[in-house]
């Protein structure tokens, strides 16, 4: 890390840990009602309860399932229909408008769809988040293919390469960029779709947890919640930004 | 090696190219110019077969696969080492990797880029990119050279000596050599024919040069040539004409 990177990253941490402060001071002292604004020491408290008693453990669990599994069903998916689209208009001509409209209105709003239709199980987990990452992945490739430097194309063709040359040697790895990114905002939708799916309707996970906590008026475990849920999606955002440098590594040379 | 006979060519409407005849022979440097817009681009992209033509008919005595194509940008896939772009070509004609690998570094020896395989071109100077452009074309040891442009971005320094470079491989191996370019001095110092388009609507060819300046050639010693210097006028009015007849006659 250069020094400039470390003055930001102080200079982040020290506004962070000052606000962080000043809360549990305005608690402590009355400033804030610790009911609605529980300090961040009772916070942490929760936090290491739930850890430390392995409540936490299984509803985490299932709610990475559902996360990972719709990624990875909705990254091929929405890979898989994006690159048939862009190579055939016959399937562009009927999947683009499809997916125009499931992009234009708040996918959520399908969730309890897919609890009335596949239950309160994993399964209408897992088809909200593969749903909110296909369609985002599929217009990424989609796009990405279509806005491949024409220039390039005729370079392949004049030194004899037909269609699977195009797809090895210039689709891919220029899709492989465009996918890379909105990986981070793929892994953001997957979990959305997987708190959001057990928030409507579940007996288990973070969002069956965040449910409870609201109904409940626990705002200490809400918060709790919330901040397990963004330090697990800023871990997997540190994964992808790997994955993403090992990837696009001649962007980084 | 090479005819074009009545060739019309356009982009939707009206034809923007006709009534195109080219007679190339065998080993010959032919340049093609005009102005902006003439059409010289699309000739190229014609006999490669990357445009289709109105009509016309092209008579080429080589197999498309010995056909190279030197574009105006580098147009190099930017993910790929210099090593794997220049070997591209070679693995597409189904040249084992080692092979193909072997053959890229012997190229890039050639144009003075030994050491460069393992970077990527974004690593690269204008003049080295264009090296590995070159080298990715002549690797597949085409017996038709089609270039368009293709050192118009460089620096005069760079261009001539890449220019030289190029010519005394082309004079060697006796390519045939199609260069559409806008520098009259590199047109007339290079080649052994000249075609002039105009501007029209639709544009053709307007004027055949021959030019007899001794071969093999150094592009500076030839401006020196006592043909050079008419030549280089001769050229000029005719595009001068067309150029004020197209402001003229809009």
């Amino acid at each position: 890390m250069t020094n400039k990177n470390w003055a930001s990253t102080l200079r982040r941490s020290l506004t962070l840990l000052s606000l962080l402060a000043l809360w549990e001071t305005g608690a402590q002292v009355g400033w804030l009602d610790p009911f609605y604004f529980p300090p961040p020491s009772q916070v942490w408290e929760v936090m290491f309860t739930l850890a430390a008693s392995g409540e936490l453990w299984p509803h985490l669990g299932a709610t990475a399932v559902a996360a990972s599994a719709g990624l990875v069903i909705g990254l091929g998916l929405g890979i898989g229909l994006g690159f048939a689209a862009a190579l055939s208009p016959i399937l562009a001509e009927l999947l683009e408008p499809v997916m125009i409209l499931l992009n234009a209105i708040p996918r959520v709003i399908l969730a309890p769809l897919f609890v009335i239709w596949l239950g309160i199980g994993l399964a209408s987990k897992l088809a909200l988040a593969t749903v909110l990452v296909s369609v985002l992945l599929f217009f990424s490739v989609y796009n990405g293919i279509k806005e491949v430097d024409r220039r390039l194309i005729e370079r392949i063709r004049t030194l004899g390469g037909g269609r699977r040359t195009l797809i090895r040697e210039l689709y891919l790895p220029s899709v492989t960029a465009w996918i890379m990114g909105n990986f981070k905002v793929a892994v953001g939708f997957a979990f959305t779709g997987a708190v959001v799916g057990e928030f409507v309707a579940s007996s288990r996970g973070l969002g069956y947890l965040l449910q409870f906590a609201q109904s409940t008026y626990n705002a200490a475990l809400t918060i709790a919640l919330v901040v397990i849920i963004m330090a697990f999606v800023l871990l997997l955002f540190a994964i992808a930004e790997r994955l993403e440098r090992h990837l696009l590594s001649w962007r980084y040379v | 090696m090479l005819k074009v006979t009545n060739l019309a060519v356009g982009y939707g409407g009206a034809p923007v190219l006709d009534s195109v005849d080219l007679d190339i022979a065998t080993g010959e440097f032919t340049s093609l110019i005009g102005p902006s817009g003439s059409g010289k681009t699309s000739i190229l992209r014609v006999v490669t077969g990357l445009l289709l033509p109105l009509r016309g008919t092209i008579e080429l005595k080589v197999a498309a696969r010995d056909v190279g194509f030197l574009f105006q940008d580098d147009a190099l896939l930017p993910w790929r080492t210099v090593r794997q772009n220049v070997a591209l070509g070679l693995r597409i004609r189904d040249v084992p990797p080692n092979t193909a690998d072997d053959q890229s570094e012997h190229w890039l020896t050639l144009l003075g880029l030994k050491g460069q395989g393992d970077r990527y071109p974004g690593q690269l100077s204008g003049g080295q990119r264009k090296r590995v452009a070159i080298a990715q074309v002549l690797a597949l040891e085409p017996r038709l050279l089609l270039m368009d442009e293709p050192f118009a971005s460089l620096d005069a320094i760079v261009r001539t000596r890449i220019t030289q470079e190029l010519l005394e491989w082309v004079e060697r191996k006796q390519l045939t050599v199609i260069l559409v370019t806008h520098d009259l001095e590199e047109a007339i110092s290079a080649s052994d024919a000249v075609y002039v388009l105009n501007q029209g609507a639709p544009a053709t060819v307007i004027g055949h040069h021959r030019i007899e300046i001794p071969r093999p050639r150094d592009v500076l010693e030839a401006r020196q040539h006592a043909t050079f210097g008419p030549l280089l006028r001769c050229l000029w009015k005719e595009l001068s004409e067309e150029s004020t007849s197209s402001y003229t006659n809009p």
